[in-house]
């Protein structure tokens, strides 16, 4: 039987690729349908105060280490197959594992003269911002800490990827491009970050994700010059107590809308975005159900000095609950208030050595903990209001 | 006399930099005119085939190469910057292809000439029979 299966694959392979190869083209034999590419990128950082990717504070973490692997493979015309693998160590947040980032079937349904009509399942990634999808990819990335208050680190797993599917549609016109992604699964977040985040750092019990869905319609004006965005994500998360639990059973529904826009100019560059996030909790046993809204913008701009040296600032602002912006709830259960926000200034130079080779380095002066690190800053009492941060970063790719 | 000389020198050393690129594409590739939004629906690999139903092939230099430069600002009107955004976008979220990138002018010229539905760009010197201008208005 198994000969049989091997015969039959050979005869299927030489049926399928014999043709091609008779030919005698040396550029269009099959394995021209596969392309590998990848990165590494290694972080260091040093704080005045409070701890980020490690011990920061008052010495220097290499605490953030990214090296992903992808390869796509087209066996049809309609038919792309892609994975690609994550190894990410970061901090206490994130010990060091190989993750499947993405695994995708993407099949061509409608093929239009200026536009198409597809499915993609499997891992796919989350559609969100100007960023998300490819947030762990230091060279598409406009700083090394992406803007806190939108692309939190320490809550990313349930913005990674998802287990499911996505529909898309993009057309080209005269007057720009449009796409639009619709995508539902099930997110893979259930880390104790996620939890200590959500319910504070005294739950014991754990997290399960509900299926999600992600939307997303973007429109890009004379090839990407001007690119606008809306995203909008509807996640929940049941909580499942632990024996003794005090918090007992509960669910929290999150629903962020983000708007986006940004100018790509040959040396000056313009972004913005602006969140608007529902939270809700509801049927905890041991609180009545409450709701609250969290907000974050961030402006930055950036100049090419050199075609390959950039300069880049940015302000960015987070507030946990634009009804107590100052933190005064915070600090009548305990805890500090500067925990409810955190406003960040920062500047960076941004240096291509080659197409594969780029370092970076940035400060950023922070008012505010709100991002923070519950797993790297395990005592909130210590954490200070008014800090610093310094950021360094060498990256490849191919 | 030596005004005359200093100035075909500046022509030259002028004429010199600032020469035009060309998209070329293999001759199997089917005869139409297109349009710049087109051209750049190709190279940003959101058009991905001919009218013939055959899959395009697309062919660049690398991003810092003098005539990547001169093409995506001559013939698309955009920055090498812009593309590579949407290039990494495709790569990294594991949504597509990316062009393939040749190593020089001369193996560009090979590479379309040899591979069918192949497109990509040459300066305007590197004349060659094997390949075929692409119109792009």
């Amino acid at each position: 039987m198994k000969k049989f299966d091997y015969l039959f694959l050979n005869k299927l392979l030489v049926l399928l690729f014999g043709g091609v190869m008779s030919v005698q083209v040396p550029a269009d034999t099959w394995y021209d349908d596969i392309a590998v590419h990848g990165f590494a990128t290694q972080d260091f950082f040093h704080t005045s105060d409070n701890n980020v990717y490690g011990e920061s504070d008052d010495g220097i973490s290499p605490g953030l280490t990214e090296i992903g692997l992808n390869l796509s493979y087209q066996p049809f015309d309609r038919l792309n197959l892609s994975v690609q693998g994550l190894y990410r160590r970061a901090g206490k947040v994130d010990g060091g594992v190989v993750r499947l980032d993405y695994g995708i079937a993407d099949l061509n349904l409608l093929r239009l003269e200026n536009g198409r009509v597809g499915i993609r399942g499997g891992r796919v990634k989350i559609p969100f911002g100007l960023y998300n999808e490819t947030r762990d990819v230091a060279f598409t990335n406009p700083t090394i800490i992406l803007p806190q208050g939108i692309y939190f680190d320490r809550s990313r797993s349930l913005l990674v990827s998802a287990d499911g599917g996505s529909l898309y549609a993009d057309y080209s016109t005269e007057y720009g491009y449009i796409g639009f992604k619709f995508n539902l699964g099930m997110p893979l977040g259930d880390n104790e970050e996620i939890l200590s985040t959500i319910l504070g750092p005294s739950a014991t019990g754990k997290f399960e994700a509900n299926p999600a869905f992600a939307t997303q319609l973007n429109y890009e004006l004379n090839g990407g010059e001007y690119v606008f965005a809306v995203s909008y994500m509807d996640l929940k998360l049941d909580y499942k107590p632990s024996a003794n639990d005090f918090i007992g059973a509960g669910n929290t529904k999150i629903r962020p809308l983000l708007f986006s826009a940004q100018y790509n100019g040959e040396k000056f560059g313009l972004t913005a975005e602006y969140l608007y996030r529902w939270n809700y909790y509801s049927d905890y046993e041991v609180m009545p159900d409450f709701n609250f809204v969290s907000e974050s913008w961030y402006v930055q701009g950036s100049y090419r000095f050199l075609p390959k040296l950039q300069g880049i600032v940015r302000y960015d602002a987070f507030s946990s609950n634009i009804d107590d912006r100052s933190g005064n709830r915070l600090e009548a259960n305990g805890l500090p208030s500067h925990m409810a926000y955190a406003k960040d200034w920062m500047a960076g130079l941004r240096w291509d050595i080659t197409s594969s080779w780029m370092v970076r380095a940035e400060y950023h002066r922070v008012h505010g903990t709100a991002w923070l690190a519950h797993s790297d800053n395990l005592d909130s009492s210590a954490t200070k209001q008014d800090w610093d941060l310094y950021a360094l970063q060498l990256s490849y790719r191919f | 006399m030596k005004a005359i000389v200093f100035i075909i020198f500046l022509c030259n050393t002028f004429m010199s930099v600032t020469y035009a690129t060309d998209i070329i594409v293999n001759p199997s590739v089917p005869e139409y005119t297109v349009s710049l939004n087109k051209t750049r629906a190709i190279f940003t690999m959101r058009q991905r085939f001919w009218t013939n139903g055959e899959k395009i092939k697309v062919f660049t230099l690398a991003d810092d190469h003098p005539i990547h430069q001169l093409f995506t600002k001559n013939n698309l009107h955009m920055f090498p910057h812009q593309l590579r955004r949407v290039w990494d976008r495709i790569v990294f979220s594991g949504i597509g292809r990316v062009p393939i990138v040749v190593g020089s002018e001369e193996e560009m010229l090979e590479t379309i000439a040899n591979t069918p539905n192949a497109i990509g760009y040459l300066s305007s010197e590197f004349k060659n029979e094997k390949v075929r201008l692409f119109i792009s208005k």
